[in-house]
Order: structure tokens, then C-alpha cells, then sequence
């Protein structure tokens, strides 16, 4: 069993004690509540521990000695109700204070207390006794105390523990569950509480922090949609850019080949060459025919280093495009509410070390993006050979590391 | 912890207070043993350090009980007077009295000064009530208890004392103090009033040790008031026997009793004898006798002649006369020693018998004197010059 009071309430005992010119008895005022301790360690599953904590969170003093009980000891209850009021419920012992005498249950505090016990309905009524010691030149004065627990046979002194007296410097600062009785306190916080607390007693603040996580977490999820398709887009893309790598390079050997046959047929007869460019021509033809209908990126050279991620799309004008997200930095001062995807429009963004950061995946110069910009015009159209020639730029796209503002914006 | 002397005690507590300790301190005699006074420790206050004295009000009392001193802390209020006191008893924190039970208590009235003392003495015998109940612990001694309580001449006034049961060894023991019924009172006064101190009432306590609560360990000691043991021939002359193993106190007790009685009774006798003896030599000797006790009838001095040789013969009359028996001393007046003395001479066995009468004694000494003196005289001329 352990035991705490406040340091106001026990410095207002004291404070009551020590001014009174004789013994002084009072009740105190607070709750026991049952703690249970589960600890779960490797050699064993668990264990329980159940801890009784007795919180003293305030006292009653009473005026006079003898103001509820008589001299042969006897409690009188009508008295006692009087000092007690409403309070007597939260009565869970009760307190003496007396100058140079010994840390001992007196003959009468051992009667009156069987007698509360009984009265008040307490079986574990707790005693906390007080004794002032002084020397014989009033030089020392010694505040002792001692909390009983006298309805019990063994373990009868409880230690009592107040929290925060001591050295706070390595300890927390500890919050007791003591709650705060003060009328005015409470009268203070119903009258403003409404500026801070909503009808349900939670604070406002809290419920707007919560809003501004419920919206994150929707965007969050709808950019990891929006990941999720773009990688699949970009896995056909890879797909089909490889295979058309093979494609040329198989074309390249078969002509490279010819070339050399028609050499050596030269050389020796007149080779006859009609084929070979029709079925290259009809293998690119067929190539593009049968290259998949969403990207015109098919037709461009295929140089051997793989395409960065994204930069062979741009987010269009149009929101039924693909949407690449474009990350930007939350709070960014130029953007108060970043969208995710949709970017100024015309590919750009503001924050090109940011860009950077993300990986490549960027955006570039106007020139690109407007490059990028015809790109994805042209899926509406027939692709054409010449633009894609003029479309050599090598895949791997670097920021030139200046902030490139965005044209018209 | 020094105690404190009563007139200390009396200035330093609060003066309403006073008449309570007084009748404590000053004539408080709580129990058997009524020799030893309730003795004032550790005086203290109750009030602030600011409050001018005296204004002490708690203290603790040293109580004999059953050959033990029981330190009690009494507690009153200075600030309330009127108020009873509160009690701390020590060691013995089990013991817990009924409040219905001690009647000076339940109409507490500071008024009265001698409320404290009688309040303690209430105590006291809720106390010993508390004590019997502990002998419960051994089934021999509650036997010995229950045996001496239906005894009427030791039920009344014992006390008892179960002591701490020795946690170590299971042990435990037990102290009986019992009062004997011995009727001190022709005792002769001379005996008595040699005291220096008013002792009191005359006493003699049994005190029976229980070492272990089998009785194979048992001491017993007999406490006399100083007077009787004066009376008596002082501690020496006592012995009692020892408790016999198997014994129970019923049968050693009135043993004891006996033999307490018997020694009275010799003396008180013996000085009946004494003086019946100096009686006797009075009227024989007549004119003879110089000097005598007249209170004690102890001594006795003759002067007498002999053939014109005179010569003093003191007599010296023992406690336990007659059955010890008187020495005669005899001395010339005439001669001195060589350190300046008079020549004497010590006769411790003559002729005697103690079932002799005073008259038979006295005329039997006439006759030993005749007979002794000639050889006195020639020592006398031999050794000693004039």
C-alpha cells in the first residue's frame, strides 16, 4: 500500500498544526484507488501486481479538541456529521498533531479510531500522525509524521509520499491525479472554457489539427493511387521501348546484313534489293502500328539508357491526363495549398531544388515543357516521324540547377 | 533520563495543572510495592515555543508494578485544563483499556487533585486484568495464577507481570509479586523507628521470577520494607529457601509465609524475653545495675563487689535472644590494658539454657559470677596494671 498527499494540503495541516497552542485533529479528504501493475517479462508471462494508493487531496480541521467525541472516547455521530457536512463520504482517515510526545497511537486515538472505522464504514481507516519535537532551546524543531494503518495486524506504518518534494532537477515534475476542488477554479473555467473547448469538452484546437490530418491523410492516399498507376503506365512504357530496342537493333543487324550480302552480290552479281526496305519500312510501319495506343513516345529514337521515370509525360492542361504528382514543399510561401499532380499547368515548378531533391524527375526548361507539352498534344494526334526526330534529346533530363520560373506565372 | 525531584517537577508545569501532579508526586502510591514513590520524567510542553512558561503539560510517569517500572506518558493540554488526559503506555501497546472501565476517567473533573492519581490507579488494575490475560500464553502459569487467586490471603494482592515472549527462543516468562500476610505489627516500635525515612506501610513482597513457562527456572526474592528488615536483622538474616523444582507457588508461597512469620515472631518474643531478662536481673542485682536499655533491653551493666574487688559485667542481649545466647563481658575497674583500655574479659558460653525463665537466668548469672570472678581477678592483677 503507498500513499501521497499534496504538498498544499499537507503544508495547509501543517500550517493549521502548527499555529494551534494544543493537540489538533482533523480528517482527511481524498480516494483510494486500486492500481494494478502487469509485467510482462521473458521468463515468465506475467505477473500482476495490485497496489493500493491512498490520495490525501484535503483536510478538515476541527475548531477544538473533544468536538466529537467525549472524555471516555465515544464518537458522538451527530457531531461528527456537523464538522464532516457532505464531505464525509470522502473521508478516508483522519489526522493529530501533537507537540513532544512519541510516534505512537495514544490510548484515546486507538478508541476513537476503532470507532470511525465503524461509524464511517472504513475498514482501512488511515491515522496520520504528527508530532512537532523541539529541543530544549527551541534551537531545532522537527516536523515528524506518520501515517497507520491500525486496523491492520502487521505492516501498520504506510510511508506517505508527497510528490514534487525533492529534488525536481532529475525527476519530472510529477501531475498527481488530484483534482482541483476549488470552486472558483472551476466557475473561472465554465465562464471562458467555452473559447477553447467545443460541446463535447474537447478543445478546439485539437479538433482542427485533427481536420487538417484527416485531409492530409485523403490526399496522402489519393497520390499513392495516383503512384500506383502512373508506375504501371510506366512499366508498359519500359516494356514497349525495350522491345522496340530490339526491334532496331534487330533491323540494324538485318540491314547491316544485307548490306554486306547486296556487297558481295555486287560484287559478284547484281543483288535484287526491292524487299529489304519494305519490310523495314513495313517492320517500322508495323512497329508503330501496333505500338500501343496511349503514348506517342514509341516513336522516339531509343537511345540505350533508360527513360527517367517521368519525364516522358507531362501533366497537361487537362486534369483527364495522366497526373504525375509534383511534390512541392508544404508551407512553401508562393503556394499556400500545394496540389498534388496538377503543378501550374505548364509543368513547371516553382521550387527547383526541390525538384531536385525528389530525383529527376523534373522539369526542366520551358523548352521542354513545351516540348512535353506538344508530347502529350500529339497522342490526340497521328504521330509523325519528323517531330520525333527533333526529339532527340537524350531521356535523362537534368535540371540545369537555376530556378526556372514558369512562363506566365 | 534523570527524574526529576517534585518541586522541579511543580514549577515547571502549567499551574493549572499543578494540583494533579502534586497529589501524584507527593503522595502518589500506586500498588503493592508503596516503598518506591511514582517517579516524573521528561516534562514537556504542548504549546508553542512562544508561550511564556510554565506551561508544561505531558510527561511520562515511572509506575513500580510486579517488580517492574512501567513508563506511561500522560498527555494534558495546557491551553485546556479541563480536559482529561490522553495515555501512551509504552511497550505495551496491546494493552488497551475500556474507557466504561475507569470511572475517574469517564467524569474527568481537573477540580479535584486527586482525580490523576485515582485515574491511574484504575489504570493500574486494568493493567494487571491485561497482564493475567497474557499468562493465557502458558497453561502452567495461568495454573499457578488461577491456584493463588482462590487463595484468600494472596488473591487479593498480587500483581503480575507476563513478560515479553522471547521471540528468539519462544520463551516465556513471568513475574508474580505478591503481598504476604504478615502481621508486622507487634513488632516492637524501638525496631522500627530507626528508619530515617517515613516508609510507609510495613511490607514484605514475595517476588517469583518464571524464567520459562515450564517452572524449571524460577527465582524467588523477598523484598522487605527497610524497617522490617532492620527489625528483622537485616538481609542477611533472611534466607529463603529455594523454589523447589515441580513446586507450584500455593504450596512455597505459605512456606515462605511461615517462615516470615516465625522470624517475627521470634523477635517480637525475643524482646518480650529481653526484657522479662533485664526484669529479672533488676530485681536481683537491685542496686547494682548501672545502666540498662530501657527501649530495646539490649544491654545491661552491673557493677559489682566481690570480696572488695569490683567489677562491671556488661550483658549484651542478642536479637534472637534467648535462643542465642547473652554475652557477658567482664571489666575491672581497676586495671587497664596496654593499649590503654580497661581490662575485660568475653564470655560467650556459660551456663545457659534458653528455656530458662528470666528469674532462673538471673540467679544462674549470680552464681556463674561467683564463680567466674576469681579467675577474673587474678587475669585482672596478672595482665592489666593499675
Amino acid at each position: 500500500m503507498a500513499a501521497s498527499i499534496s504538498g498544499y494540503t499537507f503544508s495547509s495541516v501543517c500550517y493549521h498544526s502548527a499555529n494551534s497552542n494544543s493537540d489538533h485533529e482533523g480528517f482527511l479528504l481524498g480516494e483510494v484507488r486500486q492500481e494494478e501493475t502487469l509485467s510482462i517479462s521473458d521468463s515468465h508471462i506475467g505477473s500482476a501486481e495490485f497496489l493500493s494508493v491512498i490520495e490525501v487531496h484535503n483536510h478538515e480541521p476541527c475548531a477544538q479538541l473533544f468536538s466529537f467525541y467525549d472524555y471516555a472516547g465515544n464518537v458522538n455521530e451527530e457531531n461528527l456529521n456537523r464538522i464532516l457536512k457532505d464531505r464525509r463520504k470522502n473521508v478516508i482517515g483522519w489526522y493529530r498533531f501533537r507537540r513532544n510526545t512519541q510516534q505512537q497511537m495514544s490510548f484515546r486515538e486507538q478508541v476513537i479510531h476503532k470507532q470511525l472505522t465503524h461509524i464511517l464504514g472504513i475498514p482501512d481507516l488511515v491515522f496520520l500522525l504528527f508530532s512537532f519535537i523541539s529541543t530544549a532551546n527551541s534551537s531545532t524543531h522537527a516536523l515528524e509524521y506518520v501515517l497507520f494503518r491500525p486496523n491492520r495486524k502487521y505492516n501498520q506504518r504506510i510511508s506517505l509520499s508527497i510528490p514534487n518534494l525533492g529534488n525536481t532537477s532529475q525527476q519530472e515534475y510529477k501531475v498527481s491525479s488530484v483534482p482541483n476542488t476549488s470552486k472558483n477554479y472551476a466557475s473561472v473555467i465554465k465562464e471562458h472554457g467555452t473559447e477553447f473547448f467545443d460541446k463535447d469538452g474537447v478543445m478546439k484546437d485539437i479538433r482542427a489539427i485533427f481536420q487538417v490530418y484527416s485531409a492530409l491523410q485523403e490526399r496522402v492516399q489519393a497520390v499513392c493511387c495516383e503512384v500506383d498507376q502512373s508506375e504501371r503506365v510506366r512499366e508498359k512504357i519500359q516494356e514497349e521501348v525495350n522491345k522496340l530496342k530490339e526491334e532496331i537493333a534487330l533491323r540494324k543487324r538485318n540491314s547491316a546484313e544485307e548490306e554486306r550480302r547486296l556487297q558481295e552480290a555486287a560484287a559478284v552479281t547484281l543483288p535484287d534489293n526491292s524487299a529489304l526496305p519494305d519490310s523495314k519500312h513495313s517492320s517500322l510501319t508495323q512497329v508503330v502500328l501496333s505500338g500501343p495506343s496511349v503514348e506517342p513516345s514509341v516513336e522516339r529514337p531509343v537511345n540505350s539508357s533508360s527513360p527517367p521515370i517521368y519525364s516522358s509525360t507531362l501533366p497537361p492542361d487537362s486534369p483527364s491526363a495522366i497526373l504525375l504528382p509534383r511534390p512541392q514543399a508544404v508551407g512553401s510561401p508562393g503556394h499556400p495549398s500545394p496540389i498534388l499532380g496538377l503543378g501550374n499547368g505548364d509543368g513547371s515548378s516553382s521550387d527547383s531544388l526541390n525538384r531536385q531533391a525528389t530525383g529527376q524527375e523534373d522539369q526542366e526548361d520551358d523548352e521542354d515543357s513545351s516540348e512535353y507539352e506538344n508530347l502529350v498534344s500529339e497522342q490526340l494526334q497521328p504521330p509523325s516521324l519528323t517531330e520525333t526526330v527533333t526529339l532527340g534529346r537524350p531521356a535523362t533530363l537534368w535540371p540545369d540547377g537555376d530556378a526556372h520560373s514558369p512562363p506566365g506565372s | 533520563m534523570n527524574s526529576l525531584s517534585p518541586e522541579v517537577a511543580l514549577s515547571r508545569i502549567s499551574p493549572e495543572l499543578r494540583p494533579l501532579l502534586c497529589s501524584v508526586v507527593c503522595n502518589g502510591r500506586v500498588g503493592l510495592d508503596s516503598s518506591s514513590c511514582l517517579r516524573i520524567t521528561d516534562l514537556k510542553s504542548g504549546c508553542t515555543s512562544l508561550m511564556p512558561g510554565p506551561c508544561c503539560d505531558r510527561f511520562k510517569l515511572h509506575i513500580p508494578y510486579a517488580g517492574e517500572t512501567l513508563k506511561w506518558d500522560i498527555i494534558f493540554n495546557a491551553k485546556d485544563p479541563e480536559l482529561p488526559p490522553d495515555f501512551i503506555f509504552g511497550e505495551d501497546a496491546d494493552f488497551l483499556p475500556e474507557p466504561s472501565e475507569l470511572p475517574h476517567l469517564v467524569s474527568w473533573d481537573t477540580g479535584k487533585p486527586e482525580c490523576l492519581l485515582q485515574l491511574v490507579k484504575e489504570l493500574l488494575q486494568q493493567y494487571h486484568q491485561y497482564q493475567c490475560q497474557r499468562l493465557r500464553d502458558s497453561s502452567r502459569l495461568l495454573f499457578e495464577y488461577g491456584s493463588l487467586l482462590e487463595d484468600p490471603n494472596y488473591g487479593r494482592s498480587m500483581e503480575i507481570y507476563a513478560g515479553r515472549k522471547n521471540s528468539w527462543t519462544g520463551e516465556f516468562s513471568a513475574r508474580f509479586l505478591l503481598k504476604l500476610p504478615v502481621d508486622f505489627s507487634n513488632i516492637p516500635v524501638y525496631l522500627l523507628k530507626d528508619t530515617a525515612l517515613d516508609p510507609g506501610e510495613d511490607v514484605a513482597l514475595l517476588s517469583v521470577s518464571f524464567e520459562d513457562d515450564e517452572a524449571t527456572q524460577v527465582f524467588p526474592k523477598l523484598y522487605l520494607s527497610p524497617s522490617i528488615e532492620h527489625a528483622l536483622g537485616g538481609s542477611s538474616a533472611l534466607h529463603i529457601p529455594a523454589f523447589p523444582s515441580g513446586g507450584c507457588l500455593i504450596d512455597y508461597v505459605p512456606q515462605v509465609c511461615q517462615l516470615l512469620t516465625n522470624k517475627v515472631q521470634y523477635v517480637i518474643q525475643g524482646y518480650h524475653k529481653r526484657r522479662e531478662y533485664i526484669a529479672a536481673f533488676l530485681s536481683h542485682f537491685g542496686m547494682g545495675v548501672v545502666e540498662y536499655d530501657a527501649v530495646g533491653f539490649t544491654k545491661l551493666t552491673l557493677l559489682l563487689m566481690w570480696k572488695d574487688f569490683c567489677f562491671l559485667v556488661h550483658v549484651d542481649l542478642p536479637l534472637y535472644f534467648p535462643r542465642d545466647q547473652p554475652t557477658l563481658t567482664f571489666q575491672s575497674i581497676y586495671h587497664f590494658t596496654s593499649s590503654g583500655q580497661l581490662y575485660s574479659q568475653v564470655q560467650k558460653s556459660y551456663p545457659y539454657s534458653p528455656r530458662w525463665d528470666g528469674n532462673e537466668m538471673a540467679k544462674r548469672a549470680k552464681a556463674y559470677f561467683k564463680s567466674f570472678i576469681p579467675q577474673f581477678q587474678e587475669g585482672a592483677f596478672a595482665t592489666g596494671k593499675l
